[in-house]
């Protein structure tokens, strides 16, 4: 019994200790669709910089979010990578968890596309398409709402080809599902004007209808790997896919994405505004750890340098569309402010 | 004392006899057949690998004119490490592209340019002017690594017959790098820094030995956890156990557990060492202790088979000359019984090194870019490095998934190898 | 260790007692010494003891876990429903202002995709495993015995990962254009795909276990059928696997354990989606997919979604200990015993 509770506590003790020393390490969590340009800034640091490398997780922008607001201290991460702004309830979450400050960081725009693989034809998509193909419940004209019935994309839209949906995207931890949710099944959503009607007096109504996808087989959750999505892609012909521009930026040998509401997914059309599905990108740090963290200002000064996010920077090479110059100047002079770079 | 007059029914006897060996031949052949089946499996899995895999150990490197600009490297005067370290060693690469391919003006297609190059092609350089700064002012001609499209493209995977659309490298790219190759200024060399770093995003760069090391201090953990604890087990259950319930129960709880499928060990860390006793993620320690539940099973069934081994009138002699149980157990029988106690751990480490499931788990899969120092710094193991590079999307990082399990391959076939030569060399026969 | 080293070794001991008559090392020291050796040895005697418990201690420590959590998952979710219920659809909301998946719980399409692709793998591993260890034990050579056992062993040491990629990479493709050529739809995540190549791993598994258990045959058995003029592989057919039948029963249980646990080639080439069917063609998930798939991203252990992984880790404990169980029950109470 005493060997026994001398070995347990044995390893706790070095749990504890280990938790106990100061992190020497950044550790960020969050999206997947900022993961490849968190861990491209990330290794540019550590290689110059000559200290640790920061450690990426990709979990979620709903998982970084709770990761990161589930205290102050260091055993919780540093930044929180997001591909959507942060949720009023994440915000208490923080303030009752005592998170302390969280300093929001703008680092582009991304457009989220339904890519298919190239060797099926393109589809062009209308918002109220994706919608009718994806909701759980579709609205019909005189108020109510039936079970999704529509198997095949000509069922949607007869100009479409009679091929089984077949859809592959983001689980709700992820915010491009936010993101998409909000952007195209909400604007597709719309177009049923009994439905537009409800937005603005029956908001829990209106979500139900608008933001609930189908769980019959057609979407399937892949996970918080859009690489694995793109994978299953050129494996499926058949399959469609919904991820953020930057991936299929890098694999336009493999996927194409649909033309949405008459216009292309491209670099130039979401930079533009002319492509409809597009939202800005963001990371969170905890303001906390700004000065016991080592790394943690060098990652931040880095990730907002003209180097890193400017339209000569290596992030737009790797797919991230760059905010406008004067409202990059202002993020970055908000930001060295309030972290005191 | 055949009947010879019996004459149809020897006929039907020697037809039936031949339908018997025909039989016996088709079994005989089935067991053959299944055998070379088995066989061929193994033979395919193995080459596909290798030849998937081994155009990652060799890197395209291309000759360069490198022009080591004061000032960009030092244009306020200040040579410290410091200042060197964050000078923007890109535009070095950059200008020296333009002066390489002068003409190419746009911005898309200079990027197109610039995308030859690796991006970790700076950090060479960046090494080379901190290690010598009276480098800054002069010229050289410096072979770097290439980008990954152009290495595929050197290593013949790429082709102009397919659309450009579909192409990694577009018309553009694929008419320079043809001219880069026809001046002799790309060059296939062997891929050491595979060996030498940690993994990258760009798969040029990538490297395994960020994750041999986590996975050396993985199984040190896992070694110096299970095989005292494994070793202690068996001795006890084969030489001190009274014959009852209780042994009963534990050698069935061992039997039992040996079989439990490896992810329920990760639930098992997840829940108890992550959740409750708020171990860190990500590091060896916690992969360690997870792997070292696992693997005890395994040890302590190979250890009592080793001790079981060892003939009863070693114990007899030892009891006869005075000694206690307990000095005959570890004086007498553990070391004889030792070879065989090493090759079990040897095997158990093995199938240690290979496990993945219960890793995934406790998050070992971040992306960790250092070469882990110690048991407490953020890791990464290989058999999880090979499934985190089948998921990336370049091309490049299939063949780098290929060569990371050939050297996982490397590991486990040498492993073994040391534990069979360790029990012919020391087996007994008593 | 020959047996004059012995002598040599436990010369001193004996000697010692000789010498120490004489020499008056009295019997009250000798006792001393004995009782200072016990005191030593009686902590060492309490590890060697906690050393063994810790075998249980761990098994104690997955069923706590798995069932501690299972239990809270049980609290939001009944047990029926998981059980029985027809439809998986896990990935709940997030927040209490977003709108996520029903939440429906129903495992019954794991089970199935489980069962099928073990089933899968079982068919194709069963045969070549079990025809490839008759081969081995009585008709080849001893040079082909010695070369070929250490290769099948070869198989049964290669991690699962590599399985994984060859069956994700290599084989599902493979059948998916076979299927295109024949006019027949294979998914490129068949449970085809996965299945063979599970088949694969666990060839080993049954090859050796059934190679020891049909060796272990008395030859009297074999020369008596031999005797009566049987042909060698009548002899096997009728006398020696049946004889072996138990131990080959209870390899086939812990391939088909093995199956049902198996975590990295299903992750890598079976698919996400649940799919209650028994199409081999079609993709199907599994038990250890979702497992996989709901621990990573969001970790809290509060919601159902997190606490479902450890309801459906209990499930696969369970049922692989059955199946061992079974597997050793069955060696120990059909075996003949032949001396």
């Amino acid at each position: 019994m005493i060997k026994k509770t001398f070995l347990v506590s044995a390893i706790a003790a070095s749990a504890f200790a280990c938790g106990a020393q100061a992190r020497d390490q950044v550790q960020i969590v969050g999206s997947s669709t900022v993961f490849p340009f968190a861990t491209a800034v990330a290794e540019e640091i550590g290689k110059s910089s000559g200290g640790k490398t920061p450690i990426v997780e990709s979990t979620g922008t709903g998982g970084g979010f709770k990761l990161l607001c589930a205290g102050a201290g260091d055993n919780t991460p540093d930044v929180a990578n997001a591909s959507r702004a942060i949720k009023s309830s994440e915000t208490e979450q923080c303030a009752s968890n005592k998170a302390g400050d969280i300093i929001e960081v703008k680092i582009g725009y991304d457009g989220i596309v339904v890519a298919n693989s190239r060797s099926a034809p393109q589809l062009s998509l209308t918002l109220k398409d994706i919608f009718l193909a994806l909701a759980k419940d579709v609205p019909d004209a005189d108020g109510k709402t039936k079970p999704n019935p529509y198997k095949t994309w000509k069922d949607v839209n007869p100009s479409l080809p009679d091929a089984k949906i077949e859809v592959l995207g983001p689980p709700p931890t992820s915010g491009t599902r936010d993101a998409f949710v909000e952007l195209a099944m909400e604007g597709g959503c719309k177009t049923f004007p009994w439905v537009k009607a409800l937005a603005n007096d029956y908001k829990d109504a209106f979500a139900k209808i608008c933001h609930s996808i189908r769980e019959d087989g057609a979407f399937i959750e892949a996970g918080e790997n859009d690489n694995l999505i793109i994978q299953k892609l050129v494996a499926n012909p058949n399959a469609m896919g919904v991820f953020g521009f930057s991936f299929l930026d890098q694999n336009t040998d493999k996927v194409q994405g649909s033309i949405v509401e008459n216009t292309e997914p491209s670099f130039d059309n979401i930079a533009s505004g002319a492509y409809k599905v597009s939202r800005p990108l963001f990371f969170y740090v905890k303001a906390a750890h700004l000065d016991t963290v080592p790394g943690l200002k060098l990652y931040l000064a880095e990730f907002i340098s003209e180097k890193a996010w400017g339209p000569e920077g290596y992030l737009a090479g790797k797919g991230l569309i760059p905010m406008p110059d004067e409202e990059r100047a202002k993020v970055h002079s908000d930001v060295a402010a309030n972290a005191k770079l | 004392m055949t009947d010879d007059t019996d004459f149809p029914k020897a006929v039907a006897a020697a037809a039936l006899l031949q339908r018997r060996y025909r039989a016996e031949t088709r079994f005989r052949w089935y067991g053959i057949l299944a055998t070379a089946l088995a066989l061929f499996f193994l033979g395919a899995m193995l080459i596909s690998i290798v030849i998937i895999g081994h155009s990652a150990f060799r890197q395209t490197f291309v000759k360069l004119d490198i022009f080591f600009d004061p000032q960009i490297l030092a244009a306020d005067g200040k040579t410290d490490t410091d200042s060197l370290r964050r000078a923007d060693y890109p535009a070095l690469v950059r200008t020296s592209l333009r002066e390489m391919f002068p003409g190419v003006s746009g911005r898309r297609e200079q990027r197109q340019l610039y995308d030859l190059v690796s991006r970790g092609a700076p950090d060479s350089l960046r090494e080379q002017v901190v290690k010598n700064p009276a480098l800054i002012g002069s010229r050289a001609s410096l072979w770097l690594l290439s980008s990954d499209d152009v290495d595929l493209f050197v290593k013949g995977e790429i082709s102009r017959d397919t659309p450009e659309s579909e192409r990694q490298l577009t018309d553009l790219q694929l008419g320079w790098a043809e001219q880069i190759v026809a001046q002799g200024a790309a060059d296939l060399r062997f891929n050491t820094a595979f060996f030498t770093t940690g993994d990258s995003r760009e798969p040029e760069t990538a490297g395994i030995w960020g994750a041999v090391a986590g996975s050396f201090y993985t199984l040190i953990v896992t070694m110096l956890l299970s095989f005292p604890i494994g070793v202690m087990a068996a001795v006890y259950l084969q030489e001190f156990a009274p014959k009852n319930r209780i042994t009963e129960m534990i050698e069935v709880n061992i039997n039992n557990l040996a079989a439990v499928p490896s992810i329920v060990f990760g639930l098992l860390g997840l829940a108890v060492f992550l959740n409750f006793l708020q171990m860190p993620r990500s590091a060896p320690l916690v992969g360690g202790i997870v792997l070292a539940l696992m693997t005890l099973p395994t040890i302590i069934i190979a250890a009592r088979a080793a001790i079981l081994a060892v003939p009863p009138s070693i114990r007899e002699a030892a009891l006869a000359i005075g000694a206690s149980p307990m000095q005959t157990a570890f004086h007498h029988v553990a070391p004889l019984a030792a070879p065989g106690m090493l090759t079990g751990a040897i095997i158990g480490m093995a199938r240690a090194l290979g496990e993945t499931a219960p890793l995934l788990m406790i998050g070992m899969v971040a992306f960790i870019v250092d070469i882990p120092e110690g048991v407490f710094d953020a890791a990464t193991v290989l058999p999880v490095q090979i499934f985190l590079w089948a998921d990336s999307p370049e091309r490049a990082f299939v063949a780098k998934m290929a060569a990371g399990i050939m050297v996982l391959l490397t590991f486990l076939i040498a492993m073994n190898l040391i534990a069979v030569i360790l029990r012919r060399r020391f087996e007994q026969k008593w | 260790m020959p047996n004059s080293d012995k002598i040599a070794l436990a010369a001193p001991v004996l000697l010692k007692d000789r010498a120490s008559a004489p020499t008056g090392f009295s019997d009250a020291a000798f006792a001393r010494r004995r009782w200072l050796r016990s005191l030593w040895e009686r902590p060492v005697y309490l590890l060697l003891v906690l050393s063994s418990l810790l075998a249980i201690l761990t098994t104690i420590g997955i069923v706590l876990s798995l069932l501690f959590e299972s239990l809270r998952f049980f609290e939001q979710v009944p047990l029926t429903e998981f059980l029985f219920g027809l439809k998986w659809s896990p990935q709940t909301a997030l927040r209490a202002d977003q709108v996520g998946s029903s939440g429906s719980f129903g495992a019954v399409p794991l089970f199935t995709g489980t069962l099928l692709i073990s089933l899968i793998s079982l068919v194709t591993a069963g045969p070549i495993g079990l025809f490839s260890a008759v081969y081995l034990a009585e008709y080849a050579g001893k040079k082909t015995r010695d070369a070929v056992k250490p290769l099948l062993e070869i198989l049964a040491g290669v991690p699962t990962v590599i399985y994984g990629f060859f069956a994700a990479l290599i084989v599902a493709p493979m059948l998916r254009d076979a299927g295109g050529f024949m006019g027949v739809g294979i998914s490129s995540e068949s449970a085809l795909a996965a299945g063979l190549v599970m088949g694969v791993m666990i060839i080993p598994i049954i090859s050796s276990l059934s190679d020891d258990v049909i060796a272990s045959v008395p030859n009297a058995l074999r020369e008596a059928s031999y005797s009566l003029g049987a042909t060698q592989s009548e002899t096997i057919r009728q006398v020696v696997l049946p004889a072996a039948l138990p131990g080959i029963v209870s390899a086939m249980l812990l391939a088909a354990s093995r199956a049902v646990g198996e975590t990295m080639i299903v992750v890598m080439a079976a698919g996400l989606a649940a799919n209650l069917t028994a199409n081999p063609f079609a993709a199907v998930t599994t038990v250890t997919v979702q497992i996989v798939g709901l621990l990573t991203g969001d970790q809290e252990f509060d919601s159902p979604k997190t606490l479902a992984a450890f309801a459906l880790g209990l499930v696969l404990f369970i049922v692989t200990l059955c199946l061992n169980i079974t597997a050793m029950r069955v060696v120990k109470k059909y075996r003949e015993k032949y001396d």
